[in-house]
């Protein structure tokens, strides 16, 4: 996610529920609300990516402080795709 | 066992004879003495030993343990008492590392060991190989003295808990990759958040010093870059094969441990220390990996409720603004101009009525086609689907974004052109082009029809800027 104006999920997922709060209660102007709407979209688009965006991946961590992948047998049982 | 009560009962016999005052040394009284036998004291005292070495090898002797104290040599000193003797003791550092409770005042145990004298002081002690408490097992006293230990040092308070991250980067997981744990724990993540990063360091979970490798691994797995919570635990077994959750190194790198920890061994009815000390604790590995990932399908629903807020909350917004307009309309300043104002006022409100209409239809029909999706999630193969299923949804999800947000900015260009008329409607602005208002008297009427007055009445002119009192001269 390039958007640097957004921390992470949880900065993001904070000030969403704010903003949304803020819109609700708010006596705002059209181009505040709409600054605001605009925000929200942004970040709810954020969470959503974030949700869906890393790749499933299962690491071992070695005595020597090293990450390998883990042996296929600890996940070959899964119940998905492949 | 018979045979050595025996032996001791004879051993009491000959050597407990109560000290009757002047009663002579015992030993050598049944020789006959030509001569006086005078004894060293050393050599008085060897015999003993070796007397009592001899026939106390080994014995189990239970008492209540006091003054018992470890010394800096690491060695564990104690008394051994009943309510009419004393016995002195003391364990070797070596013996003492394997007991798993610590030896306090008060305990009554079994204490296994053999006699020895010191001679140098004319002692004599049990030099314990090992103690086993009576009353609760070892272990369970165990348990609770390092419960107590830790309580009192503040390390199961409230306070102390961390939250756990809403989404987490990567998940740490502290187990043996040999037992059914491990699996059961992938195979959850695999079910519940497809796309999870799972970091495992691997380590022994029972057995002599597999506390101090959990520790190990606790310490190096939250040094992994992303991992910003952990699982320890491991699957169930007896109270022994968990034991090492309820050491204190275990409980300590979970303690200090800079991220969150979930705990998860044995089942449900397990409960250890590393339990207390963990920032949450699971029944079950499995329970762990649901824990560790809920938060993904509640984030889920609670963003898509955020949004539906953020789209009704809008609405809301342009609708109150657009009242504003109609209210506006009917402000006495324009008391003469109110008809094609009012319309105006009516026609945005009934936009953003449509607008609201449109809007929420679309809201509903998506959260139809959401209910009729999951419905059809539950009967099909999950995993399979859920992909396509995602993409269709964020697609929707665009496609509606769009169409608010395209319906908005007429509406706003709408209002702004509103806003515009209602300015060269305004009576101020006509007034501006040289017209002006002729009142009656009291400027409760603008007049209209020259009937309305008669010759001398006094009337009132409203100008662009400034009024006229004006006398009607004539009536035509």
């Amino acid at each position: 996610m390039a958007d640097t104006s957004i921390k992470d999920f949880e900065a993001a997922l904070v000030e969403l529920d704010s903003l949304v709060k803020k819109l609700e209660d708010g006596d705002l102007s059209l181009e505040q609300s709409l600054a605001l709407y605009e925000r929200g979209v942004q970040l709810s688009r954020f969470c959503h990516t974030r949700l869906e965006e890393a790749e499933r991946r299962i690491e071992i961590l070695t005595e020597r402080g090293e990450l390998k992948p883990a042996p296929s047998s600890l996940t070959a049982d899964d119940l998905d795709r492949r | 066992m018979p045979d050595l009560q025996a032996r001791m009962r004879e051993i009491a016999r000959r050597t407990q004879v109560p000290a009757p005052a002047p009663a002579q040394p015992s030993v050598r009284e049944d020789a006959p003495a030509p001569r006086r036998q005078v004894l060293s004291v050393s050599e008085l005292t060897a015999a003993i030993r070796d007397q009592l070495e001899g026939e106390f090898a080994s014995v189990l002797v239970e008492g209540e343990l006091s003054n018992a104290k470890v010394w800096n040599n690491g060695h564990l000193y104690f008394t051994l008492k009943d309510d009419r003797a004393q016995l002195r003791g003391i364990m070797f550092r070596t013996q003492l590392r394997y007991l798993k409770f610590k030896p306090a005042d008060g305990l009554r145990v079994i204490a296994r060991g053999r006699i020895s004298v010191y001679e140098a002081r004319g002692e004599y002690q049990i030099t314990c190989e090992y103690l086993e408490p009576q009353g609760h097992g070892a272990l369970q006293l165990a348990f609770e003295q390092l419960k107590k230990r830790l309580e009192a040092e503040g390390l199961f308070e409230e306070a102390r808990k961390r939250p756990l991250p809403a989404l987490p980067r990567k998940i740490g997981i502290v187990t043996s990759l040999d037992g059914a744990a491990i699996r059961d724990m992938l195979k959850v993540l695999a079910r519940r958040y497809h796309n999870a990063q799972v970091v495992i360091r691997s380590t022994r979970v029972q057995g002599e010093g597999s506390a101090l490798d959990i520790a190990q691994a606790i310490r190096a797995i939250a040094r992994v870059p992303d991992v910003d919570v952990l699982i320890v635990g491991r699957g169930g077994g007896s109270i022994e094969d968990l034991w090492a959750f309820n050491e204190e190194p275990v409980a300590r790198a979970i303690a200090e441990c800079p991220l969150p920890v979930i705990s998860a061994v044995g089942h449900e009815s397990d409960v250890t220390i590393a339990d207390f000390v963990a920032d949450r604790r699971a029944p079950t590995p499995s329970a762990a990996a649901e824990i560790v990932v809920a938060s993904r399908d509640e984030f889920s629903h609670r963003i898509e409720r955020m949004r539906d807020r953020l789209d009704a909350a809008v609405l809301g917004r342009i609708q109150a603004l657009s009242r504003r307009v109609h209210v506006a309309s009917s402000r006495p300043a324009l008391a003469g101009f109110p008809t094609r104002l009012a319309l105006r006022g009516r026609d945005v409100t009934d936009l953003t009525h449509r607008l609201r209409q449109t809007v929420r239809a679309r809201l509903t029909t998506r959260d139809r086609t959401l209910a009729g999706l999951r419905r059809r999630l539950d009967t099909f193969d999950l995993g399979r689907r859920l992909d396509a299923i995602r993409s269709g949804l964020t697609a929707a999800d665009t496609r509606l974004a769009t169409t608010i947000r395209r319906r908005q900015d007429r509406n706003e260009a709408r209002l702004r052109e509103y806003a515009g008329r209602l300015e060269t409607l305004s009576p101020l602005a006509v007034l501006g082009r040289g017209y002006a208002v002729a009142w009656n008297a009291d400027r409760t009427q603008a007049l209209r029809r020259a009937a309305d007055v008669k010759t001398g009445d006094r009337i009132r002119v409203t100008l662009a800027s400034g009024e006229l009192a004006c006398d009607v001269r004539g009536t035509e």
